[in-house]
């Protein structure tokens, strides 16, 4: 059985123009101790998503249908002392520019350890503390920088600490949304190789979110290609990033510049994201989609299997 | 978040900002009282004209109502009685009105101008132009203002009423500079101001058209809390007996009960006009504190982007 | 346009120094050096890429050469003006001349102007064309950053604009008084990966149609790749390695651009990859003001030299400068096959 099993999950943004459906009829799968990545544009939902899993969506966003599966249990409507004992002990989220939100007057080390006491309350306070100095150890911060106040840490440092308040109960998966986008390539090379070890060291199952596709190739086994709430292509990273098949992920490579190759000229992506509010009735690529038919404008496409591990939403992909 | 903004292309972000913030103004309890009573208080000042062009015994001034010659209680003709001469306190009410709404916006807008023009200077231009003003503002600040006026008055003996409301407007300006300098101490920094300085923009221009329009928000807020205290010191002023002889104000009315010896007598006219001012302050400190929750999220939202 | 020899920017030994304030609680307020003499030439019709890591001092060189702050030491040349001197209507003329593109577009435009307003502005401060020409310049500004059709925009607002058409207003700009130099500040760091190969076309269309020269500020040396004829990598305030593009990136001759090509992500490479592995694995105390500034983390660094003579800047191969003592020849590093998944 998978560790996280998500079907058919549509989630809506309630806003006074109407319900924003930031996320639409999005499946998939992922085995414990594996890595999934979803990549796509700014607004695309992928920290909704994120942020569903963990039971923390804002309080005008609602789970219109589907179901989220973890360890077997569901967790659409879960009761919330119930999700209490799930979140940050099961599943744990280091989220968008969390950095920037360590608390300015407490030592980051007490900071981690509030983080233990506050969801394991039986601990003692030596069993916290040497749970806090092997975190840090593990996510790289020398102890002698463990109790600086977060003001003294370069943003790496910063990062990695957020890091480790997420490991601080042993969750089985992790939410990592945009973990490096703030970072300089060094230090998100040093992120990137820590969470690759943690991950095959604890057989941690990630789920890491970014829009840079050169990062989620870097760490992930398989990627989720997503596009305006939908994941428009999933599968195995060397099949999708060997043979892409939606239009939008061939896009997306055309329009990022590589380091090795002839210099061509990149193709970015013509117009916009299509308005959530009353989203196309057909697919929701077709009016920047080069191959767009008629059935493309007026159908919903649904998934084609390219391989037993590559799928896409496409009309045009069979 | 931006892209829910296609419907209303062309709507300007004052004009959708005003209406964002309308919608959750009118929402809020306290805004609701205090603009309804400002409506009432409003409206009063508006029937002021009223009285003295059906009889002129109704000038709240002057008219004296011949068959009495001392404070009588409310009657058919006094809806609220007269005061030790003989004159109608209804209509007396309605002139403090306009009175207080004169004393009261005109010393606001005027303290507002003030406080605005001198925070933005001394926010841009920074330094010594910041320090010099900001150590004016501080001394004008530590000032008790009704002292002031009280010596002012002593020394140049009554006041006239404008005098009076430029004098709470000169010595009420130093706690608007401060938040607007403040505020424009950070819209300094940001980058729109620095593109208009490369697109070669004169120190004038970034002040008005790129510095003004973000700052003004925050000093209608504090406008209204302005209002507030300026009415206060002009009723303290006139209680006194440093008021505008020539004008009727609800301090004065009040130093009139009290001068010949009504205080504990009678209700009928020493309720009215204390009613009044503890009221209209009322209606414009809510008006201000519902205008403060319109503003704050935004404040603080521009707070987190940066 | 060939990048001809003509030179219109000139750094010379130029050298910036921060005060900070002391904190809260009394500390002593510290100097951060953000340039350190840096020399650079940047010819006339070419994109000239300045690389580095955040904090390195990239911004701080754009904005001392569109004069928004003054330099400490050292000479600004701009077309042959002495930067620094500037004043009055010179300084104006300069103004139209010389053209920034900000960083983040959510705060380089102002939220309470119509874009009209905001492409519009330059052209009322210099005082050029009337209402009918204002008009047609701001549209074409608009379309030549593929903002079309561009009347749709004039009366919106910032905040109706996604991102990327903030940044492609924000360029819009800074081109309607048809300026020489640019200087594009990190212009799609705030932006999607996606998003920014839009922005990297129009800054070659300024290139290539309408001869401006750039000044790219980036971080990226895959976007330096794509767009640059000539990169400076610069590290701390110090200029470390400049050359052509594909000269520096492919046969990298510094420890420290060695260093940022190993921490990219291997996406798009295939075949032989260099590895080069010149960052050293712990820090060691850097050399006080003397010596490299990538002593520090400088795995190839010999402590006698190193840590205690600033290296100069050498000439390695052709118009390929390098400041290390022991940058070596082009066959740096290992060469190793990677498995070739990627290939796009
Ligand atoms: N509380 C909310 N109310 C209404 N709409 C929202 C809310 N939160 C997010 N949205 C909208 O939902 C969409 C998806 O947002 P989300 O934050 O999941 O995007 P994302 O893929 O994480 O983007 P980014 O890369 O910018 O972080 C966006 O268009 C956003 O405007
Ligand atoms: N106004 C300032 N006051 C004090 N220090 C400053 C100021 N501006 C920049 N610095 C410092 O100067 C150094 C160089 O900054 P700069 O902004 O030029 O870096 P950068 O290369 O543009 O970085 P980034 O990629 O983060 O934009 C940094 O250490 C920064 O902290
Ligand atoms: S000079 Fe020395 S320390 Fe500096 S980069 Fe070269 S080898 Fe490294
Ligand atoms: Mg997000
Ligand atoms: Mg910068």
């Amino acid at each position: 059985m998978a560790l996280l099993e998500v079907d058919n999950l549509s989630i809506g943004y309630q806003t006074r123009n109407g319900t924003f459906q930031a996320v639409d009829g999005v499946s998939f799968s992922l085995e414990s101790g594996r890595s999934l990545g979803f990549v796509g544009e700014s607004g695309c939902g992928k920290t909704t998503l994120g942020l569903a899993l963990m039971g923390l969506l804002p309080p005008n966003g609602r789970i219109r249908q589907g179901s989220i599966r973890f360890e077997g249990e569901e967790l659409v409507g879960l009761p919330e002392d119930r999700m209490r004992t799930i979140r940050w002990r099961k599943i744990a989220m280091v989220f968008q520019a969390a950095m920037n939100a360590l608390n300015p007057v407490h030592r980051v080390a007490d900071q981690v350890a509030e983080a233990i006491f506050t969801h394991e309350p039986a601990l003692s306070r030596e069993e916290v503390n040497t749970r806090v100095e092997g975190l840090f150890q593990l996510v790289g911060v020398p102890k002698d920088r463990m109790r600086d106040y977060p003001h003294q840490y370069s943003g790496g440092m910063k990062q990695r600490a957020v890091i480790a308040m997420a490991l601080a109960c042993r969750p089985r998966l992790i939410i990592a949304d945009e973990p490096t986008t703030a970072l300089d390539v060094i230090v998100q090379d040093q992120i990137l190789e820590e969470t690759k070890n943690l991950q095959q060291q604890f057989g941690i199952s990630i789920i890491f979110i970014s829009h840079d596709i050169s990062i989620v190739a870097d760490v992930c086994h398989d990627i989720g290609i997503m596009y305006a709430g939908q994941i428009v292509e999933y599968g195995a990273r060397e099949e999708v990033f060997e043979t892409p098949v939606h239009p939008y992920t061939r896009a997306l490579l055309a329009s990022y510049p590589t380091l090795n190759g002839t210099i061509s000229r990149l193709k970015p992506i013509p117009g916009e994201t299509p308005n959530l509010i009353s989203p196309p009735p057909g697919c929701r690529f077709c009016d920047r989609c080069p191959g767009a038919g008629k059935t493309c404008v007026t159908a919903r496409p649904s998934w084609v299997e390219i391989s037993p591990r590559h799928k896409a939403l496409c009309h045009s992909c069979s | 978040m931006e892209r829910d903004g296609h419907k209303n292309k062309t709507r300007s972000p004052q004009l959708e900002r005003f209406l964002e913030g309308w919608s959750i103004f009118v929402q809020n309890p306290l805004g609701k009282i205090g603009l309804t009573l400002l409506v009432c208080f409003g409206l009063m000042a508006a029937c002021s004209f009223i009285p003295p062009l059906l009889d002129p015994m109704y000038d709240p001034m002057t008219g004296v109502d011949p068959l009495i010659t001392r404070s009588v209680g409310p009657s058919s003709a006094h809806w609220l009685g007269t005061d030790f001469m003989g004159r109608d306190i209804l209509s007396q009410l309605l002139a403090g009105a306009r009175v207080a709404f004169m004393v009261g916006v005109s010393a606001a807008v005027m303290s507002i101008l003030l406080g605005c023009a001198i925070g933005m200077f001394a926010g841009y231009m920074g330094r010594v132009v910041d320090t010099l003003l900001m150590r004016t503002a501080d001394m004008i600040m530590v000032m008790p203002t009704l002292l002031v006026v009280l010596i002012l008055s002593s020394l140049f003996g009554q006041l006239n009423i404008w005098t009076i409301v430029l004098i709470i407007a000169l010595f009420r300006w130093p706690g608007v500079s401060r938040v607007i300098r403040a505020q424009t101490l950070s819209l300094k920094q940001r980058p729109f101001i620095e593109a208009a300085k490369v697109a070669g923009a004169s120190h004038m221009r970034i002040i008005f058209m790129h510095i003004m329009p973000n700052v003004l928000p925050l000093a209608f807020l504090y406008m209204t809390f302005r209002v507030t205290s300026a009415i206060i010191i002009e009723a303290a002023l006139a209680f006194l007996g440093f008021g505008d002889p020539g004008t009727v104000s609800w301090g004065m009315m009040l130093q009139w009960v009290w001068k010949t010896g009504h205080m504990f007598r009678a209700p009928y006219w020493l309720l009215p006009p204390g009613l009044c001012i503890s009221l209209i302050t009322l209606s414009f400190y809510m008006l201000g504190r519902a205008m403060d929750e319109v503003l704050d999220p935004r404040l603080r939202k521009e707070a987190e982007a940066e | 346009m060939k990048p001809t020899t003509d030179l219109i920017l000139r750094l010379e030994k130029v050298t910036k120094t921060y005060r900070t304030k002391g904190g809260r609680f009394g500390q002593a307020g510290s100097r951060v050096v953000a340039l350190n003499r840096i020399s650079l030439d940047v010819r006339r019709g070419e994109i000239f890429g300045l690389v580095g890591e955040s904090g390195s001092g990239k911004t701080t060189a754009g904005r001392l050469v569109v004069r928004l702050e003054e330099a400490d030491a050292g000479e600004i040349f701009v077309a042959g003006t002495r930067v620094p001197e500037l004043k009055g209507r010179r300084l104006k003329q300069f103004r139209r001349k010389v053209q920034m593109v900000f960083q983040d577009p959510y705060q380089s435009l102002n939220p309470q102007r119509s874009i009209f307003d905001t492409v519009s502005e330059p052209l009322v401060i210099h005082r050029m064309g009337n209402g009918a020409q204002r008009r047609e310049a701001v549209a074409q500004a608009l379309k030549s950053v593929g903002l079309s059709p561009p009347e749709d925009f004039f009366l919106r607002y910032p905040h109706q604009l996604s991102g990327g058409q903030r940044q492609r207003v924000a360029m819009a700009r800074a081109m309607v008084l048809g300026p020489e130099f640019v200087v594009a500040d990190e212009p799609t760091s705030m932006l999607d990966a996606s998003i920014s190969a839009q922005i990297f076309n129009i800054l070659l269309h300024m290139r290539d149609k309408l001869g401006v020269t750039l000044l790219f500020i980036t971080h990226s040396l895959a976007a330096a790749r794509y767009l640059c004829d000539r990169i400076a990598v610069i590290y701390r305030g110090n200029l470390m390695e400049v050359g052509e593009a594909g000269e520096v990136i492919e046969r990298p001759r510094h420890p420290y651009t060695q260093a940022l090509l190993d921490a990219l992500p291997r996406f798009g490479q295939c075949g032989a990859v260099r590895r080069y592995n010149t960052l050293l694995g712990a820090e060691r105390p850097a050399s006080q003001g003397v010596g490299c500034a990538f002593y520090s983390r400088c795995g190839v660094a010999q402590r006698l030299l190193c840590s205690t003579q600033a290296p100069s800047l050498r000439e390695l191969a052709p118009g390929h400068r390098v400041a290390c003592h022991y940058a070596e020849g082009p066959e740096a590093g290992t060469a190793t096959t990677e498995a070739c998944f990627y290939a796009t």
